[in-house]
């Protein structure tokens, strides 16, 4: 880095100058502070807002100035992120310390409170236990299923075959569905009067056969449509790691007669190996918001209701927004934890690898 | 990008924002007031729209459009309840489920009218003439108080849907008569008739497999008797269930009682569980989708179109769809009859079901001009005239001088089973809690429906929450 041009001196801390961030700083927060205090809260907010807008603008002025280039060019991109991202999530953390209904008007500081209902209160409590143990169980068997079915489809079409192309867009149709879309299609799949799945298996026992009568066939409906649906990106992932081992390291090793068996261990595994858990961190983050399978399917019926779908029926259709937003973070919570425990893992395989 | 293009770029951003700012509640002049409304969108309120466009002429003369947002079922709820929550203020027309008034009433969002009521007595007079258990069901909040917020938009009662070719076939009635000793129902008078006991027979009687015989010809598929709503969703297996409770002399919570009124103890009394049993015992003479605790009202419903089903019992507003050739394979061989009921004990049938339909309402944010059209869009939509031309191309009306009008039965087959049904409508709570009671007394019956857990369990863990729930927000001391 070239520091000889960041040799404009910095403005003295009360200096009144448009790149003087420490004051724009001191003067944003006790502006907010007192807007806060004498205003009403519908002005307020955009008197803070505003504030926060000035406090930007100044660090813009100030990076230019300064020939900060680096900072102004992803200062854009930080903006919206903040706008679109940060500022609700630092709004519903805040609202989840408050009593407050989004169909009410009045709102209460009340602490933990929401934190301790989520966790211990005698009726709400087993509820998120019950749907998380639901959403973990979710986790595990869709994403493992997508994970084989995906790896499974990319080690076929990485070989050539005719109408490879053709089959190629066929398989990849249904991540392109609308998860609505498909998620009727398979209620009609799965129904026992319409279905074929139940007319198939009816011809062959001589029973009726319901699917989801029972949580082991719901959740296995809901698990085979996710597949259905995402192993394709599974699939393009380890595609494109497939693609990219190069030739000449099989003909090396053709010519020292390895067996198939040990060629994909130490040839073709290592190559795909960190796309695999690419694949693995995507979806086991999108597993944990699994909903509109199962409500489109079953409605949360046969004990299938997910954490996504729990936040959803309290904060969306009950009203009861702080303590949606407090479970919410708490799945945030473990979501990180275990999205960190991963990273770390993957990080010190590779290492040692 | 030109300094003009810019321009034009920021004129038209700004226009758009504008619009965005000032929404529907658009006043351009005193003479064009703009009413918004949000619908769910399916025929009764195409229809109100179509009838608005083409007949409404204000007596103001000023120049009055009905705006609306045709808004799919399954979305309707969250959409306008996101609407409203979210202050954006957008709609001065919202068609409500009659129970979400509490929650909206509390909210601030729906206006009281009874001041609009009492400043115009034609008002008051045409308003007075709608049918008690729909007005109270409809417009009252606290439930059956004076204070008044809603107008009917369609009314809807459950209604008994049958298919007459297999009930009515000579082969069927004489092996019913064998194996019953009663006459199979036929005709509208003799469904009227029935109790749930028996159409538990026709539900027995006619679970048929593929290939069996059916009304002389053998079946193309597996056949049932009977069907009505057990689905999770929304309130999908409630209004069903609550008919059954309220006739075999039980009760659900009763806010007209709050707050000495309970829910432990009513809600789960030995006449309720009963009920539910009773309930719970017809679903196995049902398609076999009831098991899975989805067959809701859309379900049963094509069923019934499909022609697996010789009865369904289901609104009437899903009734259009039967009587079109196009989408019902059964459109020309329908009757209809009263929904089953419990035998009295002086041999009277009691017929007390879950009222349906929605309501309209006013929002707390509509302009004085514009409430001066709506109250004449909303005494025009209620004239006697209007009323016949809805209920004409299928709607309903709960105006008393139209549906007692002989004409009325003949508008289409199941209006026969509309007024006398109205007596016998109730309804579930209107409190502000009334989703978080739905959804968890639905998840209950859903485990009762699936075969999970019994009727008592399910009662007592409906009970429980209940108290506490309405005792914690101080509607049980």
């Amino acid at each position: 880095m070239n520091t000889a041009v960041r040799d404009l001196p910095a403005p003295a801390m009360f200096e009144f100058d448009a790149s003087n961030w420490k004051l724009a700083i001191l003067a944003g927060l006790a502006i907010s502070i007192l807007a806060a205090l004498a205003l009403p809260a519908s002005l307020s907010f955009w008197v803070i807002g505003a504030m926060a807008a000035m406090i930007a603008a100044v660090f813009a002025i100030n990076a230019y100035r300064r020939k900060y280039y680096g900072g102004l060019l992803v200062a854009p991109a930080i903006a919206v992120l903040f706008v679109m991202n940060i500022f609700p999530l630092l709004w519903s953390l805040g609202l989840s310390f408050f009593a407050y209904q989004s169909n009410q008007q009045t709102i209460r500081f009340i602490g933990l409170n929401n934190y301790i209902k989520v966790l211990t209160n005698d009726i709400a409590a087993p509820a998120n236990w019950d749907a998380l143990i639901n959403t973990g169980m979710f986790v595990v068997s869709t994403v493992a299923a997508q994970m084989i079915a995906g790896f499974l489809l990319a080690m076929l079409f990485a070989k050539q075959f005719p109408l490879r192309k053709y089959l190629l867009i066929l398989v990849l149709t249904p991540m392109m569905l609308s998860v609505v879309a498909s998620g009727v299609f398979f209620t009609y799949y799965y129904d026992p009067t319409f279905g074929i799945l139940s007319y198939a298996i009816g011809e062959v026992t001589g029973e009726q056969f319901i699917l989801m009568d029972n949580k082991l066939g719901a959740v296995t409906g809901i698990v085979f449509a996710d597949a259905w649906m995402w192993s394709p990106f599974v699939m393009l992932l380890v595609l494109a790691g497939l693609v990219s081992v190069p030739k000449y390291l099989y003909e090396a090793a053709a010519i020292d007669r390895v067996s198939k068996w040990r060629q994909f261990w130490t040839i073709t595994f290592p190559y795909i190996r960190g796309l695999l858990m690419l694949a693995l961190l995507f979806r086991t983050i999108e597993a944990f918001k699994l909903y509109d399978l199962v409500y489109i399917l079953i409605r949360g019926g046969q004990d299938t209701k997910t954490i996504a779908y729990l936040i959803a029926e309290i904060a969306n259709e009950q009203n009861k927004t702080s303590e949606g937003a407090a479970l919410s973070y708490v799945i945030l919570f473990m979501v990180i934890v275990l999205t960190n425990l991963y990273l770390y893992l993957a990080n010190r395989r590779n290492q040692g690898a | 990008m030109t300094v003009m293009m810019k321009l034009k770029g920021l004129a038209t951003a700004a226009g758009f924002a504008a619009t965005l700012m000032v929404g529907g509640a658009t006043i351009a002049s005193a003479e064009d007031v703009t009413l918004t409304m949000a619908v769910p969108d399916w025929p009764p309120t195409r229809i109100m729209k179509k009838f608005f466009d083409e007949q409404y002429k204000p007596k103001s003369g000023n120049t009055v459009k009905l705006d609306v947002d045709f808004i799919p079922w399954p979305d309707f709820y969250t959409r306008v309840n996101a609407s409203l929550t979210s202050g954006e203020q957008k709609y001065n027309f919202i068609v409500s489920d009659s129970q979400w008034l509490g929650a909206f009433v509390e909210g601030g969002y729906f206006r009281k009218i009874n001041d609009l009521l009492e400043a115009d007595p034609d008002f008051l007079a045409t308003f007075k003439t709608i049918h008690p258990n729909p007005l109270n069901a409809y417009s009252t909040y606290p439930h059956k108080s004076e204070n008044y917020y809603g107008f009917p938009q369609f009314p809807d009662v459950l209604v008994n849907y049958v298919r007459k070719d297999i009930v009515c076939h000579d082969e069927e009635q004489k092996n019913f008569q064998a194996k019953y000793g009663k006459k199979l129902p036929c005709t509208g008078e003799e469904l009227d008739a029935m109790t749930w006991d028996d159409f538990k027979n026709v539900g027995e009687f006619f679970r048929r497999k593929k290939g069996d015989m059916l009304a002389g010809a053998p079946a193309e598929d597996d056949f049932y008797g009977i069907a009505y709503q057990a689905g999770k969703g929304y309130d999908f297996s409630s209004m069903q269930i609550n008919g059954f409770i309220w006739q075999m002399g039980g009760d659900t919570w009763d806010e007209t009682k709050a707050p000495t009124g309970q829910a432990e103890g009513v809600v789960n009394s030995p006449e309720a569980i009963a009920a539910l049993d009773k309930y719970l015992s017809l679903i196995e003479y049902m398609p076999p989708v009831a098991k899975t605790g989805t067959m809701d009202i859309f379900v049963s419903d094509q069923l019934f179109r499909e022609g697996k089903v010789a009865m369904n019992i289901d609104w009437i507003g899903l009734g259009e769809a039967s009587l079109d050739p196009k989408s019902s394979k059964v459109s020309d061989k329908l009757v209809f009859g009263l929904m089953p009921g419990t035998m009295g004990a002086d041999g009277k049938i009691i017929r007390w079901s879950n009222i349906g339909g929605q309501p309209f309402v006013l929002t707390t944010w509509t302009t004085d001009s514009q409430i001066k059209e709506a109250v004449e869009f909303v005494k025009w939509w209620l004239s006697n005239d209007i009323q016949h031309q809805f209920a004409q191309a299928g709607g309903q009306s709960a105006v008393k001088a139209v549906y007692e009008d002989p004409k009325y039965v003949s508008y289409r087959p199941w209006n026969r089973a509309w007024a006398p049904s109205l007596d016998w409508q109730k309804d579930v709570w209107h409190v502000p809690q009334f989703f978080e009671l739905l959804t968890q007394q639905q998840d209950q019956f859903d485990l009762a429906i699936t075969g999970k857990q019994d009727a008592k369990t399910t009662l007592d863990s409906i009970a429980k929450f209940q108290q506490d729930k309405l005792k914690e927000v101080g509607l049980i001391e």
